[in-house]
């Protein structure tokens, strides 16, 4: 059950003279009449293997430890405890499947590496939410943390100060939860900051198409160039057996083809295709490789080694960008759009795994 | 030869008590009366001897928390016989000490920890054989006051060997502080007994107890009530005991029935001294004559004026605060020095202009 | 560092001395003979509480309308709600945890939990000490060994102490406070997922709903609402808020 709120972090935003007493709910149609909700989003997206682990769903589905991810997004016990509400099915972006591709609208396009954090690269996702903290137009950003064994955690940050955590930065090549904690996130803060892979920045369009509390609410969506990611148990096995030692491991990174980990003591590289053995199956039907659905992309293609591209979408994003510039918080350099666009290519390749 | 045995050394000095004269027929306790009745004896058991200090010990202590309860608006206790008002709570504060453990802790050096409170009681009781109450004195000599304040001084050697031996950082504190209120109060009491001294010429506290010292030096009196204060460690000037801070400096490692033995000594210091007092300034025992007692009425009226002295200077408790210890130290040499100072130049004019008991008797004497 | 006066120790020429250490032995001399003793003997005395005093925490059932507002204000976390056989829960408290401070008294819109002047209650152990709900319904056995009461008086300068005769009640009367209406509303409904799990919560059977030509259709019945607040606790979204109506 929920826990008791305060009220500065009550969601209702509309005054209480437009309470309303009766109002109506959509509900989406169900292509398994005799399932309910959940049961239509395992047939429909998880069991036919094109599942990209987002948790979009996780964010909204109100029953108590309903929507979880282990091994894949489960929900224990759904026959019974599925509320049968349809809100997971209304934001899941795979659900009436419409594949993204290509470099996106945008505003601008800027190569950037900033002077204040260190991370990946030029560690501009970093430097665009601690900005948007500063400015006050979030109060929160769900980070990507790690633990030892380099499986995902997530890290409400509040304040800049808590970016002294090395574990903050830098690509962890496996799923993030961030989406699962969103609601909270949104329930207890005034502006909301996400990072995510493209589905994951898909799904929150949805979340922002479909409920008001999120559109007010998640105020920049972060989205990274992506072409796949991993499930945390295979990735794990599999650079185990290369011979990375996870206690010592520092920097996972993947460019020109190559798989770089490093390492305190050393270095375990191997060609990116040797991995195409375990990429997950709702990853090969995934064609966005630039996050078009989000507020602003980072990746590194694109720029010089130690910059990230950043692709601006929103207004808000370029108020933050021409803040970073004002306080010259960031150095800026050239954007090689030629790569960008030959990777934008090469993920639309995999229309031809999309079952039509 | 004749007329030397015990009985006569006995039967030369005995105190003369009517209400007693009834025993003398009696076949046993008839024998034992010229002893008992051997002023030395009597003195010594009674007053100003052990039945006065026990009553003290045991009255005090009730009638100074009583006392200070009722000026700061509280009650005191209360429960232990309630019909009294709490009267027996001192004894009962006596015998739990005698059940509690006297822990001896492992730093402290053992011997001396356990030995220094019972060799405090020597130059705490020796001066009241000097003490003449009415007609009961110990022993008489001319150097009488002048023993009795050597023997007080020792005293504080003996706290300093308390809190020597207890070797722990709040007993070292209170101890310094002890020693610095030693040369603090010591000079000017010491000044104020010799201005008595002169006044009266000799030290022979049975005919000093004839003049009323009060009225010939009043100064003399306010010198030594203020260093009987400082002496005894009472508020204002609780320095090295300082309960709210040192908790109870030298004494503090104290516990059990050695720590009874201790904390009784503060209060038969006050006697002693308050007994030094009534004989040197309030005409010791003197008062209206109660028939049937005879010598024991002068030492009736000794103790209940040493016990009026003694409450008066433990009520200060409830009035004043704690000075701190330069500014005590600053009393000592500055007020009291110049007061005791005073009280010496009132003594020596008396003498001059002829007044003192010094002169006067002498004068008597000389044919 | 301004803002930081020294305080000085106020010197005093000789003559100033002499008057105020008189003064002090007078004072002394003063309050020995006629104190103002302000002791109150207790358990022979009890001091007057005030009606409003925060003692012993009583409860009534029957006004009761299970809004859970006391075990929610609680800054002690000291009430926990527990099922009665008629469904309903009512609250226990928890005398380990209260701290007296009698916001659920407050708090209760029917007033159902009620002060009394009890102060001193005594536990055997601390199991004892979780007062389960019919507990709180009788009222406790004292055990009374006063004969009167003592009230302090305040004069003009300082307080003077009046022992007056008599047993104070414990109990005090507390008139019910006037009934406010509050109904539960929805304030974004474009942000309801449609879960439904205010209707599950719903004790009285205010919230419905139905599905109609594809869409679920939501309502609230004021007539039926009685303002618990459990459905505004409990929705995943928090659009619901309680309106107060005339």
């Amino acid at each position: 059950m929920a826990t008791a709120r305060d009220a500065s972090g009550a969601s209702a935003s509309a005054s209480v003279a437009e309470a309303v007493s009766e109002w109506r709910v959509r509900l989406p149609e169900k292509p398994f009449k005799d399932l309910k909700y959940f049961g239509n989003l395992k047939a429909k997206v998880i069991d036919a293997g094109i599942c990209s682990r987002c948790l979009t769903c996780a964010a909204v589905c109100p029953a108590p430890e309903g929507i979880t991810a282990v091994d894949g997004v489960v929900f224990e016990n759904w026959e019974e405890k599925c509320l049968d509400c349809g809100a997971c099915v209304r934001v899941c972006p795979r659900f009436e499947y419409e594949p993204k591709s290509g470099l996106g609208e945008y505003l601008e396009i800027l190569a950037a590496r900033s002077k204040r954090f260190s991370g990946q690269d030029g560690a501009m996702v970093t430097e665009i939410l601690a900005s948007a903290i500063e400015m006050g137009i979030i109060d929160r950003a769900i980070f990507v943390g790690r633990d030892e064994a380099w499986r995902t955690t997530n890290f409400h940050l509040r304040e800049i100060e808590q970016l002294s955590l090395k574990t903050l930065r830098g690509t962890k090549y496996c799923y993030s939860t961030a989406l699962s904690e969103l609601r909270e996130a949104v329930l207890r803060s005034k502006g909301v900051g996400v990072i995510g892979t493209p589905c994951m920045v898909s799904g929150v369009k949805k979340l922002r198409e479909e409920f008001p509390l999120f559109r007010e609410k998640v105020k920049i969506s972060v989205g990274l160039f992506c072409t796949e990611n991993f499930h945390w148990e295979e990735l794990h096995a599999f650079l185990k057996e290369k011979g990375v030692s996870f206690e010592k491991l520092v920097k996972t990174d993947i460019t020109k083809g190559q798989f770089i980990a490093t390492m305190t003591d050393g270095e375990v590289t191997f060609p990116v295709s040797e991995l195409e053995e375990i990429i997950p199956s709702g990853c090969r039907v995934c064609t966005d490789f630039a996050a078009v659905d989000a507020d602003v992309s980072v990746g590194s293609v694109g720029s010089a080694p130690g910059f990230s591209t950043v692709v601006v979408r929103s207004a808000l994003v370029k108020e933050i960008i021409d803040y970073i510039r004002r306080n010259k918080y960031a150095d800026f350099g050239n954007v090689m759009l030629k790569v960008v666009n030959k990777m934008v290519k090469l993920k639309k390749k995999r229309e031809a795994n999309i079952k039509k | 030869m004749e007329g030397i045995s015990i009985l006569s050394i006995v039967q030369a000095n005995q105190a003369n008590i009517p209400l007693l004269e009834g025993l003398r027929g009696l076949p046993g306790i008839g024998q034992i009366l010229p002893f008992i009745l051997w002023k030395p004896l009597l003195a010594l058991l009674l007053v100003p001897g052990f039945l006065g200090l026990t009553l003290v010990i045991l009255l005090m202590v009730w009638i100074e928390r009583k006392l200070t309860a009722r000026i700061q608006w509280r009650v005191g206790p209360r429960e232990v016989f309630k019909y009294l008002g709490g009267l027996i709570q001192p004894l009962a504060d006596g015998m739990r000490y005698f059940f509690q453990e006297a822990i001896v802790h492992k730093d402290a050096h053992r011997p001396y920890f356990l030995q220094f409170p019972i060799l405090a009681f020597i130059p705490v009781l020796l001066p009241l054989l000097f003490i003449s109450a009415g007609e009961l004195v110990a022993i008489r000599t001319d150097f009488g006051v002048q023993i009795a304040v050597a023997l007080i001084s020792l005293i504080p050697i003996v706290i300093l060997g308390f809190g020597w031996a207890s070797n722990s950082r709040l007993a070292f504190i209170g101890t310094v502080r002890e020693a610095f209120m030693y040369f603090a109060y010591e000079i000017p009491f010491i000044i104020c007994v010799l201005a008595m001294l002169i006044l009266y010429g000799t030290g022979d506290t049975y005919e000093i107890q004839r003049h009323a010292g009060a009225i010939l030096n009043p100064v003399a009196a306010f010198a030594f009530a203020i260093a009987m204060v400082m002496a005894t460690s009472r508020l204002p000037f609780e320095i090295p005991e300082a309960d709210q801070e040192l908790a109870f400096g030298p004494m503090v490692e104290y516990s059990g029935i050695v720590f009874g033995l201790v904390m009784t000594l503060a209060y038969e210091k006050a006697y002693v001294m308050a007994a030094l007092m009534t004989d040197l300034f309030f005409m010791g025992g003197a008062g209206p004559e109660i028939p049937m007692l005879g010598d024991l009425s002068g030492a009736i009226w000794f103790f209940i004026k040493v016990l009026i002295i003694i409450v008066v200077v433990f009520s200060l408790r409830a009035i004043y605060p704690r000075y701190r210890i330069d500014q005590a130290l600053r009393i000592g040499w500055t007020f009291s020095l110049a007061l005791s100072l005073l009280a010496l130049a009132i003594s020596l004019c008396l003498v001059a202009f002829g007044i003192a008991p010094s002169v006067t008797a002498a004068e008597v004497v000389a044919p | 560092m301004r803002d930081v006066k020294k305080i000085a120790i106020p010197e005093y020429d000789a003559v100033e001395k002499a008057k105020r250490h008189t003064f002090a032995l007078i004072t002394a001399a003063r309050e020995a003979i006629m104190p103002l003793t302000f002791t109150i003997h207790y358990p022979t005395e009890r001091k007057l509480m005030p009606k409003n005093f925060r003692g012993f925490i009583l409860f009534e059932s029957e006004r009761c309308i299970n809004c859970w507002q006391c075990a929610f204000i609680c800054p002690a976390n000291a009430i926990r709600m527990k099922k009665a056989p008629d469904n309903r829960y009512y609250p226990t408290i928890d005398y380990a945890k209260c701290i007296f401070c009698h916001f659920c008294v407050d708090s209760c819109p029917r007033g159902a939990l009620k002060p009394t002047k009890i102060h001193d209650v005594a536990y055997k152990d601390m199991e004892e000490m979780l007062t389960l709900t019919d507990k709180m319904i009788e009222k406790p056995e004292v055990h009374r060994e006063d004969e009167r009461f003592v009230d302090y008086v305040l004069g003009e300068d300082d307080a003077t102490l009046k022992r007056e005769r008599g047993k104070d009640d414990f109990f005090v009367e507390v008139p019910t406070p006037p009934e406010v209406r509050f109904v539960s509303r929805c304030v974004q409904p474009e942000s309801c997922l449609g879960c439904r799990i205010c209707e599950g919560v719903c004790e009285s059977g205010a919230i419905s709903s139905v599905v109609e030509d594809g869409v679920r259709k939501m309502r609230i019945d004021e007539e039926k609402c009685t303002g618990c607040g459990l459905c505004v606790k409990e929705c995943a979204m928090q659009i619901l808020t309680l309106v107060r109506v005339r």
